[in-house]
């Protein structure tokens, strides 16, 4: 029998998890087909498939009770590689407020060089329809107002920045 | 009738269509530059592409339908819901047109289109009405006067409103500037009139509608009531019939009371007549949608008559060939609707392509939609993707049946309402029938969902290190496989 891998990481969408492969192997897990499994994890009976894989095992797509997951496996090895330093997080504590959703900016309250407290209306975005104003969560004061009234925006797209 | 044209899009344009086709009629299909691909154009007779995406330039306009229908020979037209529907100046034009307009008369449509004018109309009948104001007011300050005299929690409606747009609840005084503000405005910009008018906000109230059908010789029978609480930005989400509070003696009376709203504007064709029911299940009348409802199809599978063949028939002139007796309810219906919205942020509009679509099916599922795997939703118009409808014998099954209906629903690329939906079907209030329009409020716990595809997560993790593992296995030479022990036993 070959040897087990050591304690890998295991990323599902946007959770992630630390998962001990002799554990796996120990629980009561069937595989049906190439692709469909039933598991029973603490007497709950799932079944789930693979949708897709890489070559090696470790980028897969999974389905569990409908809800689909990819899943990357970081084993040990990756890990270490992972720790010897080519991960680049920085973060710099920029202050800026982004449209939480695709719209059309209506009217923009606030100019710049303007001191806004917080819960004072930045500006009116209309999606679906709907027009929703967009509030400040923190007091601040305005460096820069990023866009126009009459101006569509996307998602994520910054509206003002803060200093 | 020969040629009708369907000035809608997507799903609803698609299942007009489909009855169209089945009554032996051609269609026309209308479209934006935004909706070349989508299926409704795809499964028309003829298309006609109306203009850049924005509803303004395309499917509002009335005018150039018109022309289109003159140009094809079309000689009726259906609104679907949303759009031209409520536009009485468009029905009106239409029928000068000397084109049949597929729904009710532009009298009934201006009576019912404004609140007002509508309160009004309904008042000799003795139907009971919310209280509140029966005049358009933009002054905040008599806003405010009103506001004490029926106490706060108000509402603030647009007169020509609907689908819970132009609607804002004010708590207190201080938040009356902003609202008022913000309700007129978007009044204004969604039906081109910023008239407001206050009404107390009741609470714990449940929102339930009766479905009408109308013929054009005064014959006005009832389908029933749908029940509409379950709602998001007073949007509704769930809808299903008959409703577990309704006794048949309120279902006689409620339905009573709608047919005379019917009545009161001469109406014609298929409608709903809204009511609010308070913990005391009192009723109060709110409005007339004068239109086919997004949700008319669970009044259809407990009903069994397809509201649309109604309508086209009630439009050529035929009598209703059915009395009030032989509506009957068959089992049970519940009616999800799938937004691309994300029910973990606050029912945010979800953009994007639908990278994976795979539908359920089976006995008793029906899906209307109008999208296909691969089509990206545009962002000018309303979010939703499908309607998800089941129909069981009991309530219990109905039930059951949507939860496995939304397990077998495969969407990806954006996030959706299914979620919810399996939040809202399992939940205790929904399944004891004891909610209100404020489910959503008081009982939905985003987290409740997150906890779950967290518990999901795991097991497509663990599930997905066992098959990593074995593929590891097999990647090795055959000598040092640990399957090779077995086959040397089984030899």
């Amino acid at each position: 029998m070959s040897e087990i891998p050591r304690a890998c990481k295991v990323k599902a969408n946007d959770f992630e998890f630390t998962i001990d492969p002799s554990a796996v192997m120990q629980a009561d897990i069937i595989q049906k087909s190439p692709t469909d499994f039933n598991a029973i994890l603490n007497h709950r009976s799932v079944n789930a498939r693979v949708l897709e894989s890489d070559v090696t095992g470790t980028s897969l797509k999974v389905e569990v009770e409908g809800e689909t997951f990819d899943i990357e496996i970081r084993d040990h090895l990756h890990q270490i590689l992972d720790q010897m330093g080519f991960s680049t997080v920085s973060s710099k504590h920029i202050k800026h407020i982004k449209a939480p959703m695709p719209g059309l900016v209506i009217s923009i309250a606030v100019t710049e060089g303007q001191e806004v407290k917080e819960g004072d209306r930045i500006l009116v975005l209309e999606a679906m329809k709907m027009e929703n104003s967009i509030l400040i969560h923190a007091d601040g004061k305005i460096k820069r107002v990023a866009v126009k009234a009459g101006q569509a925006v996307d998602k994520g797209q910054v509206l003002v920045e803060l200093d | 009738m020969k040629k009708i044209l369907v000035a809608n899009r997507g799903e609803i344009a698609l299942r007009i269509m489909r009855t169209i086709r089945k009554m032996g009629i051609k269609s026309v299909a209308v479209y934006s530059e935004a909706d070349r691909h989508s299926p409704h154009v795809y499964f028309a007779d003829e298309a006609v592409c109306l203009g850049p995406a924005p509803s303004s330039q395309s499917y509002l306009n009335g005018e150039k339908i018109i022309a289109i229908c003159k140009e094809l020979g079309v000689d009726g037209i259906h609104p679907g819901y949303g759009f031209l529907s409520e536009n009485a100046e468009f029905a009106q034009q239409v029928t000068d047109a000397g084109i049949e307009f597929i729904g009710p008369t532009p009298e009934a449509m201006r009576i019912m289109g404004s609140k007002l004018a509508a309160k009004e109309s309904v008042k000799k009948y003795n139907i009971p009405m919310v209280p509140g104001i029966d005049h358009a007011i933009e002054d905040v300050n008599l806003a405010i006067e009103v506001a004490d005299r029926i106490g706060y929690p108000v509402l603030i409606k647009a007169s020509a409103g609907g689908g819970g747009k132009g609607m804002r609840i004010v708590e207190k005084a201080d938040d009356m500037q902003e609202q008022m503000e913000r309700a007129i405005s978007e009044a204004k910009s969604s039906f081109g009139d910023g008239s407001v008018f206050i009404e107390k906000y009741v609470s714990s109230p449940r929102h339930i509608e009766v479905q009408v059908v109308a013929d054009k010789y005064g014959n006005v029978i009832h389908g029933l009531e749908r029940e509409c609480s379950i709602q998001r930005r007073h949007q509704k989400v769930v809808e299903e019939t008959p409703s577990a509070i309704v006794t048949p003696e309120m279902r006689e009376r409620i339905g009573e009371a709608a047919v005379l709203v019917a009545k009161s504007c001469n109406y014609v064709s298929t409608g709903t007549v809204e009511f609010l029911v308070d913990d005391k299940l009192n009723f109060y009348f709110l409005e007339m949608n004068t239109r086919l409802q997004v949700e008319h199809p669970v009044s259809e599978m407990i009903i069994g008559l397809d509201l649309v063949e109604q309508q086209i028939r009630i439009a050529r002139g035929e009598k209703l060939g059915i009395a009030q007796d032989d509506i009957k309810a068959n089992g049970h219906a519940i009616e999800l609707r799938v937004y691309a919205e994300d029910p973990l942020n606050n029912f945010m509009p979800s953009i994007g392509t639908l990278t994976r679509y795979e539908k359920p099916s089976g006995e008793g599922i029906r899906v209307d939609d109008g999208y296909e795997e691969g089509m990206t939703i545009p962002i000018y118009y309303d979010p939703m993707i499908a309607k998800l409808v089941v129909h069981g014998k009991t309530r219990t099954e109905a039930i059951q049946k949507m939860l496995d209906a939304i397990r077998q629903y495969k969407i990806e690329g954006v996030s959706t309402t299914l979620p919810f939906g399996t939040f809202v079907f399992e939940h205790e209030a929904f399944f004891s029938g004891n909610f209100d329009t404020h489910f959503v409020k008081n009982f939905y716990q985003p987290e409740k969902i997150r906890e779950k595809q967290k518990a999901n997560a795991e097991v497509a993790a663990t599930l997905a290190v066992k098959f990593w593992l074995n593929k590891q296995d097999e990647l090795r030479p055959v000598e040092n496989k640990s399957t090779s022990w077995k086959r040397r036993l089984a030899h």
